[in-house]
C-alpha cells in the first residue's frame, strides 16, 4: 500500500491538534469542577498535555519534509520544463526528417523513371546514320516543304492531298469513310483537278496499292484510340517514304 | 516553504488554558482566534508545493525524470550525427 501524502499527513495532524485541545479545554473545565467539589482528575489533563506536545512536535517534523518536498517539487518542475523542450526539439527534428525523406523520394522516382529511359532507349537503340537516312528520305520527295521553284501544276507535291489526309489520323478520328470506291472517287475526282497532285506513272500502282492497305488498316482499327497515333504516323510517314524513295529512286 | 505555515497553537493553547483557570472574560475570544489559527493553517497547507506526493513517490518521479531527459538528450544527439539538415536545407533554399 502507497504511503499516504504529506498533505494528507499535515491535515490530519492539524485535526489531530484541534481535537487534542478541545479534549484538553473540556478536561481542564471538568478538573475545575471537580476541584470545586473536591474530586481530582489532573490525570487526564497531563496525558492531554504530552499528547499535544507529541502532536504539535510531530507537525513540525511534517512541515520541515514538506519544505525538503517543496525543494524537490522545483527540481521536478525545471526537469519537467527540460523534458519538454528536448519533446520540441524532437517533434522539430522529426519533421525535418520527414522533409527529407519526401525530398528523397521524389529524387528516387525522378532517377528511377530518368533510369527506365535510359533502359528503354539502350534496348531499342537507333543509330545515326538510318536516322539520317531516313530524313533524307522524307525530304528527298518534298513531302515536308515545297520545293523552292514550285508552281501551280507542278506534279511535285507540296502538300498533302485529300486522300493523304483522310488517310491520316486526323481523318480517321473525324470518321471519312476510307475504302477503295472512296478512294477511286477521290483519285478520279484529283484528275479531274490541275491543281492537285497526280502521281507519276511510275508510281501509281504502288501508290493505289498502299492506299487500299491503309484502308483495310482503318477498317481494322476502327475507333483508334491514342495509343495507337504513333503507329498511325509511322505507317503515314512510311507511305510517304516509300513513294517518295520511289521517287527518288 | 514549510515555514510560511503558522503552527504556533501552543502558545495560545496555554494563554486561553490560563484565562479558563482565571476565570477571564477574554476565553471566547481567544478560543475564536484559536479556531481561525486552525483554518489559516488548513488554508496554508493547501497552498503548499510538492506535498500532494509523498516523498518516496516524489523521489521515484523525479529518477523517472531524469531518465527520460538523458534519453531524450540520447535521441537527440543520434539525430544530430545521423543527418546534415543544413545541407539539405541548403539545397531546398537552392531549388
Amino acid at each position: 500500500m502507497a504511503a499516504p501524502s504529506t498533505k494528507a499527513v499535515l491535515l490530519s495532524l492539524v485535526d489531530d491538534v484541534e481535537i487534542i485541545t478541545k479534549e484538553l479545554f473540556e478536561s481542564i473545565a471538568s478538573s475545575k469542577q471537580q476541584k470545586a467539589t473536591g474530586l481530582g482528575g489532573t490525570e487526564d489533563y497531563h496525558q492531554l498535555t504530552e499528547l499535544l506536545v507529541q502532536k504539535d512536535q510531530e507537525l513540525k517534523d511534517a512541515l520541515n519534509l514538506a519544505g525538503e518536498q517543496a525543494v524537490i517539487q522545483k527540481k521536478i518542475d525545471s526537469l519537467k520544463a527540460e523534458s519538454f523542450k528536448r519533446d520540441q526539439d524532437i517533434r522539430k527534428l522529426q519533421q525535418q526528417l520527414k522533409e527529407a525523406e519526401h525530398v528523397l523520394s521524389t529524387a528516387i522516382y525522378q532517377a528511377k523513371q530518368k533510369l527506365i529511359s535510359i533502359q528503354k532507349a539502350t534496348k531499342n537503340q537507333v543509330p545515326s546514320e538510318e536516322l539520317i537516312k531516313y530524313a533524307h528520305r522524307i525530304s528527298a520527295s518534298n513531302a515536308v516543304a515545297a520545293p523552292l521553284t514550285w508552281q501551280p501544276g507542278d506534279p511535285r507535291r507540296p502538300y498533302p492531298q485529300d486522300i493523304e489526309m483522310r488517310l491520316g489520323f486526323l481523318g480517321r478520328q473525324s470518321d471519312l469513310p476510307i475504302n477503295g470506291q472512296m478512294l477511286q472517287a477521290q483519285s478520279q475526282a484529283s484528275q479531274g483537278s490541275s491543281l492537285s497532285w497526280q502521281p507519276p506513272p511510275e508510281i501509281a500502282p504502288m501508290v493505289s496499292q498502299v492506299a487500299i492497305n491503309q484502308s483495310a488498316m482503318s477498317v481494322d482499327s476502327k475507333g483508334h484510340n491514342k495509343e495507337n497515333e504513333g503507329d498511325e504516323v509511322e505507317v503515314m510517314s512510311t507511305d510517304s517514304s516509300s513513294s517518295s524513295s520511289s521517287e527518288s529512286g | 516553504m514549510g515555514e510560511c505555515v503558522d503552527v504556533n497553537f501552543l502558545s495560545l493553547i496555554y494563554e486561553i488554558i490560563r484565562s479558563i483557570e482565571k476565570d477571564s472574560h477574554d476565553v471566547a475570544q481567544k478560543l475564536a482566534e484559536l479556531s481561525r489559527l486552525f483554518e489559516l493553517c488548513r488554508h496554508q497547507i493547501a497552498k503548499l508545493p510538492g506535498i500532494e506526493l509523498s516523498k518516496a513517490e516524489q523521489q521515484q518521479q523525479i529518477d523517472v525524470l531524469r531518465k527520460q531527459v538523458v534519453l531524450k538528450n540520447e535521441l537527440l544527439q543520434k539525430y544530430k550525427t545521423l543527418c546534415h539538415f543544413e545541407a539539405m536545407h541548403g539545397n531546398e533554399q537552392h531549388h
